[in-house]
């Protein structure tokens, strides 16, 4: 790989109407860092990721990739270069079936891109994310947890380089939260990915994590390691609490 | 072109401006609160003349009477068919785009249904009756029917009466507040399913209203409803959905730039000129140019 | 599905090769038969039919090519398009300009090219806004084309309307317009197997989560968009040499378009035979009542139209067993409902006249 990082936003900014979302938001991601992002609701998060995968284009800076600058591309380029996105609610094909949900990025941005063997059809696909036994029902029929994890799958089937998962584990048990925590944790090792997540259950992801960057009100206020990260003060003030301290 | 024929120009462009207002206003008071793109807005335009010619040449009824007769009748038409139509496609649609679609379609059909209803019931001629003909004498020049000053006068005021009922009353605070923040207003106690069926009915009267008017000025025939649409459709667009002001600018605007172009170019042209106008305008600013929003 | 590698035995791959395109080939010979049985019908019909029956079938024909692929766009995409009176008339302008020049085939094929480049044009401007304002703008484009082409004839030529002197017999016309129907058909068939039409589906059912999976949605958009245009243009070639003499009003007759988007919704939007049958059933209608009474079927038509959005906007073809087991169960339920209201009713009078417990 060049030296480029595999992904890069630059003072990226999305403004509307007057409300500023994300507010000058820079970050790099290297090639199979396990990142979090974490922060408090209506920090910019999930428009972060908006940007990042090409859907909400920034009012302003710029974003990369490999080098090569996609800011306003449309989403499909993105896919196309191996960035793959979750959406927070499910945003499953509710008329056909969980196999041919997944089978949909295979045809389009995962046809022509080199898939490791985990990823080699969407059966293997299902049986990764754990949904093999309802191949064959509508996706509009399955839990809304279950659709989480076929949107991983959906998101797996476009064969990436960088997976965003935005809140994939909401709602669950904490056990429940563990073990996707570690089937994610499995995804970057196994298939060589980039893993960004966002995620609420702050606990578990600042266990698994890599690296965290903190949002708060748009702005980025802190990126480094989980353990730095729990003992900045403008951190624990905006977000974590005390409690947070004395587990990390 | 010396400053009195200029001034005759943009007056005229003003007149049928004024009519583009009114229709304007009413489609935004059905769009821009309830989404609902009303594509026969014209025709009820065209019932609206039709009652008032039928009022003046069969009962001899002064058509300034007609004026809130045609607003009565048409508001009590657009309730029934939001009852009958609008509301059950609101319970039913799973969001707001299909909302809108359906819509479009149940329009596109009343469309059809209005006009042949009226080319059945009046025959597809022409139609048209005297009023107030006799042309006045404005004080600094300029020569005009007497029934196109009225039609002037009568829309600018209707439509102002309208912006000032929305900004001033309570109820109209409350309809401000619905095209804004539909959830929001039913939150602080807005009730929507009555007013909703309200909203449809006004912005039909409003139309009615137009149609009287027209009517006592101009020929009127089962098919002179679409170009208003199209022209109300413009109208929108160019001030904004929701936007009352703009759709009053905007309509007076748009029949100046007819009134101007037409006499530049070839009359024939009208048509062509108002859609370009109007795709122009959706591609370029489709939130309308005099939105404040970005 | 599986997705082949080159560990796969030869004959499976040839299979790949050759039909890897299509994605789904389960009920594909199903449909093929029943399309060649309906070919078939269609094919004897002019030699042992009255003209009568001959004109009528053509009119089916032609509103089967119409709806079929309108629907193979707007169906899958959900981007109702209103402009197919438009095409039409391109088509039947272009068939008429130039029939004196060149061949049969090339007439109906010009006549699908200029229409599919406008229809290329008009996209490229309008697909990307949302399918309402998309929907209003091709319906203002239609007026516009035909307030151009009106003006235009009078400005230019001088005359509003051409006349037709050298046009192919009835039989060319009624096996081209049966051809047209066949290949829209066929190509919908087809469609709806590839990737062309998953995308198709995909925009349809949401269409920013088909651009993050990889679809160049916009591409796809205007490709769909000319396909249905093309079909429309070259029907409107082969229709125009029925007229002798054409004129804006009737080749851009916004009835043309507004039948067209009702057979299709009637039909069952999303669906391949649904808009066959009702372009059937429409045109039987439209021939016998529409020259009794127009206005009266045009008046009904919108009425039907209005009916069909508000309580069957999947069309006919959603209508399904299910279904009318559901209604039976709701008036069921509602009328079980009614009953249990009337008891109580009775129950708390004879309560309030002789004390509880009676």
């Amino acid at each position: 790989m060049n030296g480029h990082p595999l992904l890069e936003a630059r003072h990226v900014t999305v403004r509307f109407d007057g409300l500023v979302a994300v507010d000058a938001v820079s970050a790099a991601f290297a090639a199979g860092e396990l990142v979090g992002i974490i922060g408090p609701n209506g920090a910019g998060k999930t428009t972060f990721f908006n940007a990042l995968s090409g859907v909400q284009p920034p009012t302003s800076g710029e974003l990369y990739a490999m080098g090569q600058r996609l800011t306003g591309s449309k989403p499909h380029k993105y896919a196309g270069l191996g960035i793959a996105r979750t959406f927070q609610t499910p945003r499953v094909f509710g008329a056909l079936s969980v196999a041919a949900n997944v089978d949909f990025g295979l045809q389009f941005a995962g046809r022509h891109r080199a898939g490791a063997w985990l990823l080699k059809d969407e059966d293997s696909i299902l049986h990764v994310v754990g949904l093999a036994g309802q191949r064959d029902l509508p996706a509009a029929a399955i839990t809304p947890s279950q659709q989480r994890q076929l949107e991983i799958g959906m998101a797996l089937a476009t064969r990436p380089k960088l997976l965003l998962l935005d809140e994939v584990a909401a709602g669950l048990t904490e056990a429940e939260v563990d073990s996707m925590a570690q089937l994610i944790r499995r995804l970057r090792d196994e298939l060589d990915l980039t893993v960004i997540w966002i995620e609420h259950a702050v606990t578990t992801l600042l266990k698994y994590v890599e690296r965290v960057i903190v949002l708060h009100q748009g702005r980025k206020i802190a990126d480094g390691l989980p353990a730095e990260v729990v003992r900045n003060a403008e951190v624990i003030e905006a977000y974590l609490g005390d409690e947070m301290v004395e587990m990390a | 072109m010396t400053p009195l024929a200029w001034l005759e120009l943009i007056a005229s462009g003003l007149i049928t401006g004024g009519i583009y207002a009114l229709v304007g206003l009413g489609l935004n008071l059905q769009y821009g609160l309830m989404r609902i793109l009303n594509i026969a807005h014209g025709e009820f335009l065209m019932l609206g003349a039709f009652l008032t010619w039928m009022a003046a040449t069969v009962w001899g009824l002064n058509p300034l009477l007609m004026i809130p007769v045609s607003f009565g009748l048409l508001m009590a038409l657009g309730i029934a068919i939001h009852r009958l139509t609008f509301k059950r496609l609101a319970a039913t649609s799973p969001d707001l785009d299909v909302f809108e679609a359906r819509g479009l379609m149940v329009a596109f059909g009343l469309m059809f249904l209005v006009q042949n209803f009226a080319q059945v019931t009046w025959g597809a001629d022409l139609r048209g009756y005297d009023f107030m003909t006799e042309p006045v004498a404005l004080p600094g020049g300029g020569q005009f029917a007497g029934n196109k000053l009225v039609l002037l006068a009568l829309s600018l005021a209707f439509s102002a009466a309208l912006i000032v009922v929305l900004r001033l009353t309570l109820w109209g605070k409350g309809v401000r507040a619905l095209m804004q923040s539909p959830t929001g207003a039913q939150l602080v106690g807005i009730d929507t399913t009555r007013l909703h069926p309200l909203m449809f009915g006004a912005g039909l009267g409003l139309s009615g209203v137009a149609g009287c008017l027209l009517s006592t000025a101009y020929t009127i025939s089962p098919s002179m409803g679409e170009p208003y649409t199209v022209t109300a459709l413009i109208v929108i667009t160019l001030g904004g959905f929701g936007h009352m002001g703009g759709a009053l600018a905007g309509g007076l605007a748009l029949g100046v730039i007819e009134a101007v172009g037409m006499h530049f170019t070839n009359p024939s042209l009208k048509s062509l000129l108002s859609y370009v106008v109007f795709i122009g305008a959706l591609l370029w600013k489709p939130n309308g140019l005099f939105n404040k929003r970005k | 599905m599986r997705h082949i590698t080159s560990t796969d035995p030869w004959h499976v791959r040839l299979r790949e090769a050759l039909f890897g395109w299509v994605l789904d080939s389960r009920g594909l010979g199903r449909d093929a038969w029943v399309l060649f049985a309906l070919t078939g019908w269609a094919l004897a019909m002019p030699h042992y039919g009255s003209d009568f029956a001959v004109s009528l079938t053509l009119t089916c024909l032609m509103y089967v090519a119409l709806a079929t692929s309108w629907t193979l766009f707007c169906g899958s995409t959900r981007y109702l398009s209103l402009a197919t009176s438009a095409f039409f008339g391109i088509g039947a302008y272009t068939g008429a300009l130039l029939i004196d020049q060149f061949t049969w085939a090339s007439v109906i094929g010009l006549g699908a090219a200029v229409a599919a480049l406008v229809a290329v044009v008009m996209g490229s401007a309008v697909l990307h806004l949302r399918g309402t304002y998309f929907a209003v703008l091709t319906f203002g484009m239609t007026e516009l084309i035909r307030h151009a082409v009106t003006y235009w004839e009078k400005q230019v030529t001088g005359t509003v309307g051409r006349v037709l002197t050298e046009t192919p017999e009835r039989d060319t016309v009624y096996l081209t317009v049966l051809g047209l129907a066949v290949l829209a058909v066929a190509v919908s068939m087809i469609v709806r197997r590839t990737r062309f039409g998953l995308a198709l589906a995909g925009i349809g059912a949401d269409e920013q989560r088909a651009m993050t999976l990889g679809v160049n949605t916009r591409l796809v958009k205007i490709a769909g968009f000319a396909l249905t245009a093309a079909f429309a243009g070259a029907v409107g070639a082969a229709m125009s040499v029925r007229w002798t003499y054409i004129d804006p009003a009737t080749v851009f007759n916004p009835f043309i378009g507004f039948q067209t988007v009702l057979i299709a919704l009637i039909g069952g939007i999303a669906t391949l035979w649904g808009p066959l049958i009702a372009a059937i059933v429409f045109s039987v209608l439209a021939e016998t009542l529409r020259l009794q009474a127009p206005q009266a079927y045009l008046m009904a038509l919108g009425l039907l139209l209005i009916l069909c959005v508000l309580y069957l906007p999947g069309g006919l073809a959603s209508l399904r067993w299910a279904s009318f087991i559901a209604w039976r169960d709701d008036v069921r339920g509602w009328w079980r409902e009614r009953e249990a209201k009337a008891k109580r009713a009775a129950r708390r009078e004879r309560e309030a006249r002789y004390g509880v417990g009676s």
